[in-house]
């Protein structure tokens, strides 16, 4: 059998091989950034992949810059926001559409897809014009509703479809052992859907984060704009300089807080959870 | 400690009835057993007893008090599911700790209970293990543990051991016995499984499409069933049931004629119209040339099952002249076609049957049942009942 284990073999090679062009095809811009970010300012044009000398000198400026704390609270806040509205709206859905006898459940999830579908594009328009009509724009609100909007068919799926492979004779041996319907949602029910809350939370969070279309579309002021749409109106130190150091700065700093979330949560999102519940 | 009282209690789904006017008591410490076919509606009446389900109609009583309205944590009632429904988040010892927990029974009280229930059950090496592993056989005996540390006023068992192979099975059924025995709580135990049925329970309930047919100790219902299909369905192998008409003083069988004495002639009732006629497996003897009391007629063993202590002789019947009989399709007897029927004898394995022989078979006239063929209805029954 010496030909099957040499198949294995190259079989596991080339799986390793796809994998490190992947990662590093996706990597690289990002290591250009965090290269750019922390060169000199006199540096940045030279073309080197590595930066000479590291320097923060560009994190200092983004910081002083009173536009992007602003930017960076805003983004906090909004994405904040709208990641614990989606995902807490989402979960009743989905435990409706799973758990409760209704006509129209089909109806709700199709209808939720297709607002998925939709390109937010085309919305862009119409919306600034009522959000100006009715005194959204350039507001918190302006923006957690859009992303609210856009995300919750996904929270919805993601949830639904975890939702329903929950053994909910669990629900039911907790509500006879003695639970409110509170508590056997709390003790049983929630522990186990964690992993989908939070990987409906991250995705609810990214798309909310990530955006720049909204952003630079619905806001014109520190009030509401978010990082994204901040770093457009970076300005060099002088009209004649690029400011390409800040920008690469800026970008890092949005960038880490989703590479934390998602190293802290990783784990967690692994399902397998359930395994065990029943028979099995 | 509780009994239970059902008084017509109906349960409708949007579209279907799956429990129809079930109206019984389950005595103070008795165990009664739920059998019946696959949706005949026996999860839904433990379901409405422990308060999963509300009652459409009718009144769940327990020690007289009128439950219906009371949630299911007020109860105090413990269940078994058939999945186990293990927290698979929560060690062994947490499980079974958690309704404990949700009643704030003190620290030390749990751990003694808990402690006491992992003893009964033999689960001590276990507590700090998750569900996920931990064999079928001790996940089944971790949620019995879940339901004992209570000490509730009754315990409800959703084929609770159906998960299990069958060494297993048998185990855990002498475990639950004992359990019982020791405890003398008031246990609702739903099976499919005719063993469980008839060794377990004090009273047994035959469902069937919703309706309670009959309830009764596991002899009384294997003795006398009140209708072809209690009469089919406990018993295993089950029943031999063959066409009959009534001719005078004689029954008339596709293999021969019954002759019954004259003053017992009121015995299989006096109902015309077709007849089917009921004999247990064991009422079918091997006998010799000279034997010609009751009916004998000869038969070719067409398979031979040896089981050690039993010995099953399949052979088949020509229905010659009678019509097909119309025994009830949920009853999963299926034992022939229109012209021919199986009959299953248990005999005494110390008879040398083999397959192909030719065997002569007796059947005396007081061991065979007569039902109508349309009502499925016990005449010998309700007959000798009126006698009385
Ligand atoms: N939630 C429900 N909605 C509609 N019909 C239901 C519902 N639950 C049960 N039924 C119907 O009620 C009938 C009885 O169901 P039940 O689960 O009590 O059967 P069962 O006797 O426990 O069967 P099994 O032996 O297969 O577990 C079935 O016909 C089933 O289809
Ligand atoms: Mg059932």
């Amino acid at each position: 059998m010496a030909g099957g284990a040499d198949h294995g073999r190259t079989e596991r090679w080339v799986w390793g091989a796809g994998s490190v062009v992947v990662i590093v095809y996706a990597l690289i811009p990002v290591a250009w950034i965090l290269s750019l970010s922390l060169k000199r300012s006199a540096d940045l044009g030279d073309n080197r992949f590595f930066p000479q000398l590291v320097s923060l000198e560009h994190y200092a400026a983004v910081f002083q810059d009173p536009q992007f704390s602003a930017a960076l609270w805003n983004s906090i806040g909004i994405a904040g926001i709208s990641t614990l509205a989606a995902v807490l709206l989402g979960m009743l859905a989905a435990y409706a559409i799973v758990r409760l006898e209704f006509p129209g459940r089909r109806l709700i999830l199709a209808a939720a897809l297709s607002i998925a579908m939709f390109p937010p594009v085309s919305i862009i328009g119409p919306l600034f014009n009522i959000w100006r009509t009715v005194g959204l724009y350039d507001t918190w609100a302006g923006l957690i509703l859009p992303y609210i909007t856009f995300t919750l068919p996904l929270a919805i799926w993601i949830l639904s479809a975890f939702f329903r492979e929950i053994p909910w004779d669990l629900d039911k041996a907790a509500r006879v052992d003695g639970a409110t319907p509170l508590k056997a949602f709390v003790f049983v029910i929630a522990p186990l859907a964690a992993p989908a809350v939070f990987t409906a939370a991250i995705l609810v969070f990214m798309f909310a984060w990530n955006d720049f279309l909204f952003a630079i579309s619905l806001t014109s002021t520190n009030d509401a704009r978010t990082v994204p749409a901040a770093i457009a109106f970076f300005t060099g130190s002088s009209r004649f300089q690029q400011p390409t150091g800040a920008i690469a700065a800026a970008s890092v700093v949005v960038t880490l807080p989703i590479i934390i979330m998602v190293l802290i949560f990783q784990r967690r999102i692994v399902a397998g959870l359930t395994a065990g519940a029943v028979k099995g | 400690m509780s009994e239970i009282e059902l008084r017509n209690v109906s349960k409708r789904f949007t579209g279907a009835t799956a429990v129809k006017r079930a109206n019984f008591t389950i005595r103070d410490g008795e165990f009664f057993i739920l059998v019946g076919p696959s949706g005949c509606g026996k999860s839904t009446l433990l379901n409405m007893i422990v308060g999963l389900e509300d009652v459409s109609e009718g009144e769940i009583r327990i020690d007289g008090q009128r439950v219906n309205e009371l949630d299911p944590k007020d109860r105090n009632m413990a269940m078994v599911f058939q999945s186990y429904a293990l927290y698979p988040h929560m060690s062994v010892r947490d499980n079974i700790a958690f309704p404990l927990k949700l009643a704030k029974l003190s620290k030390p009280e749990i751990d003694r209970r808990v402690a006491r229930a992992a003893q009964i059950l033999e689960l001590d090496a276990y507590l700090d293990r998750k569900p996920r592993a931990l064999s079928g056989g001790q996940r089944q005996r971790v949620a019995m543990g879940r339901a004992i540390v209570r000490e509730p006023s009754a315990f409800l068992l959703d084929e609770p051991l159906s998960n299990l192979d069958a060494k297993l099975r048998v185990q855990m059924r002498t475990e639950i016995a004992r359990l019982h025995n020791r405890l003398g709580t008031t246990t609702v135990y739903v099976t499919h499984d005719q063993t469980e049925a008839m060794t377990l329970g004090d009273r047994i309930a035959v469902l069937r499409k919703g309706e309670v047919l009959q309830i009764g100790t596991p002899r009384a219902l294997y003795e006398r069933p009140r209708n072809l299909f209690v009469a089919g369905f406990i018993g295993s192998p089950a029943m031999n049931f063959l066409p009959a008409r009534r001719a005078e003083g004689r029954l008339e069988l596709p293999p021969g004629a019954l002759e019954i004495p004259a003053h017992n002639a009121k015995q299989w009732g006096t109902a015309q119209g077709p007849l089917i006629a009921g004999f247990r497996p064991e009422h079918l003897r091997v006998i010799g040339e000279r034997d010609v009391s009751g009916l004998c007629f000869a038969a070719r063993a067409e398979v031979v099952e040896w089981l050690g202590a039993d010995l099953f002789v399949y052979f088949d019947v020509a229905l010659k002249g009678f019509g097909e009989m119309g025994l009830p399709d949920d009853l999963d007897i299926q034992r022939g076609d229109t012209a021919r029927h199986t009959l299953v004898a248990r005999i005494d394995p110390a008879h040398a049957v083999n397959e192909g022989d030719s065997v002569r078979v007796g059947l005396d006239w007081r061991d065979v049942q007569v039902f109508d063929a349309a009502s499925g209805e016990n005449l010998t029954l309700s007959n000798a009942v009126n006698e009385h």
